[in-house]
């Protein structure tokens, strides 16, 4: 599945939130989008997965305008793990990761076997398992992440789009929840805040500012203290760690406290 | 893996396992809701032996002559059990369950535990509807049976037009702005329908108001009754079919979308399909509140909020609770029946401050 956004332009009231933004995921690829609060991440992915219209542009997903597709097509092949999960109304673990297989089903389709194999198989792979009979209400702000994105694989997505799927998790899990979505080889688009993790998972990044991308490519290529000092307006230091092969990033206090 | 295997087909039988015994519970409310309606035929201010009144039943639907039952019954027990009480069951049965139904379907279209026809001003959109066709309608003789309950489903669609608009305004739809929204539009609808029935002075007219405000299933007549019987049983077909969608609503606007249900057109749809019940059930029986409010939630919290359950469930219990409501509205004062709306709303009323309470002003709302 590969993603593909042209030129894309997003008005909400007034103000440009996002900015002839084109960007790109192909095939197997885990892409990040990085950029500080307000950058417009969130509002990219929301347009991406059919929130939000955007005023000019074009999406297309494995070459077909988005716009042309049903929704419950375009469910079918897209995952989204949001930030605003809270239900008024409570369901059990299972029975909320069971909503995942909503897009295959008609509306007269009766839940298979086979629907509930997908359902706990992805329960299981966010190791959630001793718990698909708890109701979703009961579970702290982590483990409602990882059953959304349960919820999520049991759509069996050949794209993720993640907003922030790190957030309310402790190390562990942050670790855990990018390798299981990395480990699927399916497309992925995430927006992240951690710039280390996504230094390490990401193929590809694009850094976000103000609604526009300021630049995107190899993570190890791009992350410079220059491009943070730039972006996020902190000073940094950016190291290729010898003994894990990854980037290791320190940053200074900002001056009012140093 | 094999591991996986043998839980998964523990958690499948588990699921099957909860299915019999919910379809073994769907079986027993449907006999208790016929044997609620049976027993309801034989209760009421003119006491009928109940056994008499079977008898009468089963000869008018089967011509069935038991101890030649047609020679030993006065001919105005034959019209109290068959032309008023069995009608009137019927309906108490049919509107019960219709309104418990909007509830549900209101309660998860706009994701709001409160959403329900009479809180959110829909009945009272009805009311003014059919108050303006029959006040203005009769005097031009343009409309005739349908007349009225189809001007009621306008005035009820467009209470709900009225109300969503409202609520929306200045960003997300809240609970709160939506219980407002519906406190404005009753008010607002009450007072207009009201003023028509005044200005109108029509002695019969302004008589009707106490039975538009207060609801009442004495006007239950076989010609009236079909139109609600044919038209909330389709729509409980339909959204009978519908569980997946309706769940799929509860989890908010934006994952519902990220599912595949495309949100607006889903709403539209269910809007139009409540408001007809609802100016179904207020045209011919008036405004009464709170069991689209009370039913669903009572049976929620009993099976959950899976509407492959909750669904039926709730339309049984509805049938149910109304046909008992309407029972105590005949029986409860020796020198005539209460309005039935007295009775849904003295059960409703600390239910709804119940559940104020127990959600402790948190609608969700993060």
């Amino acid at each position: 599945m590969d993603l593909e956004l042209k030129n894309i332009n997003v008005k909400l009231g007034d103000k440009n939130i996002i900015q002839d933004i084109s960007l790109a995921v192909a095939k197997g690829e885990f892409v990040g989008i990085i950029g500080p609060n307000g950058s417009g991440k969130s509002t990219l992915l929301r347009t991406i997965y059919r929130i939000i219209q955007p005023n000019s542009g074009m999406i297309l997903l494995d070459g077909q305008n988005l716009k042309d597709v049903k929704l419950s097509e375009s469910a079918k092949k897209m995952g989204v793990v949001g930030q605003f999960n809270s239900v008024n109304f409570d369901f059990t673990v299972l029975d909320m990761v069971m909503m995942g297989r909503t897009p295959h089903k008609s509306l007269l389709g009766s839940d298979t076997p086979a629907d509930y194999a997908i359902a706990m198989e992805s329960i299981e792979k966010v190791g959630m398992e001793k718990h698909a009979n708890r109701s979703f209400s009961t579970l702290s702000g982590g483990e409602k992440q990882r059953i959304i994105l349960a919820r999520a694989l049991t759509q069996q997505p050949q794209l993720l789009i993640l907003d922030e799927p790190t957030n309310h998790l402790d190390i562990k899990y942050q670790l855990q929840i990018l390798s299981i979505v990395k480990s699927l080889g399916i497309s992925v688009l995430a927006a992240l805040h951690d710039l280390s993790l996504a230094a390490m998972y990401c193929h590809r990044l694009y850094v976000l500012k103000e609604g526009n991308v300021i630049t995107s490519g190899i993570p190890n290529e791009i992350l410079t203290p220059k491009l943070v000092r730039d972006v996020y307006e902190i000073e940094c230091d950016i190291q290729k760690n010898p003994a894990t092969g990854y980037l290791s990033i320190t940053y200074y206090p900002t001056c009012r406290h140093a | 893996m094999t591991q996986l295997k043998q839980r998964l087909s523990i958690e499948y039988d588990a699921v099957i396992q909860k299915n019999h015994v919910f379809l073994l519970l769907l079986t027993g409310l449907s006999i208790f809701a016929l044997l609620s309606m049976l027993l309801a035929v034989g209760l009421g201010t003119v006491k009928i032996p109940p056994d008499i009144a079977y008898k009468i039943i089963a000869y008018k639907l089967f011509h069935l002559n038991i101890d030649n039952v047609m020679s030993q019954v006065s001919p105005a027990y034959m019209d109290i059990i068959w032309q008023i009480r069995l009608p009137r069951v019927i309906l108490s049965a049919v509107v019960g369950a219709g309104l418990a139904m909007c509830g549900t379907v209101m309660q998860a279209s706009v994701q709001n535990p409160l959403a329900e026809p009479y809180i959110l001003g829909i009945s009272a959109g009805a009311s003014l509807g059919a108050t303006f066709s029959i006040l203005i309608g009769s005097a031009s003789g343009l409309f005739f049976g349908l007349g009225t309950a189809f001007w009621a489903f306008i005035g009820a669609l467009g209470a709900s037009f009225f109300v969503l608009v409202l609520s929306g305004i200045g960003g997300r739809m809240s609970t709160v702005k939506m219980v407002l929204s519906g406190s404005i539009a009753s008010a607002l609808f009450i007072a207009l329908s009201n003023l028509l029935i005044y200005i109108s002075n029509d002695a019969e007219g302004i008589r009707s108001v106490t039975f538009w405000n207060m609801g009442s299933l004495a006007a239950a007549k076989w010609d009236n009754l079909m139109l609600p019987i044919v038209g909330i049983t389709l729509c409980c077909l339909f959204f009978l079919f519908q569980s997946r969608t309706l769940n799929t609503l509860l989890l908010g606007e934006e994952a519902a979308i990220t599912l595949g249900i495309n949100l607006t057109k889903i709403r539209r749809i269910y809007m139009i399909i409540t408001a007809l019940i609802t100016g179904l059930i207020v045209s011919v029986c008036g405004i009464f509140g709170f069991v689209g409010l009370v039913i669903p939630h009572v049976v929620r919290g009993l099976i959950g909020s899976d509407h492959k359950r909750l669904m039926p469930a709730t339309i049984l219990i509805g049938a149910i609770f109304l046909t008992w409501a309407d029972v105590l509205a005949r029986i409860i004062l020796k020198s005539g029946e209460l309005p039935i709306g007295i009775i849904t709303a003295l059960v409703g009323a600390p239910f709804f401050m119940y559940i104020l309470f127990k959600q402790s002003f948190d609608f969700g709302n993060k």
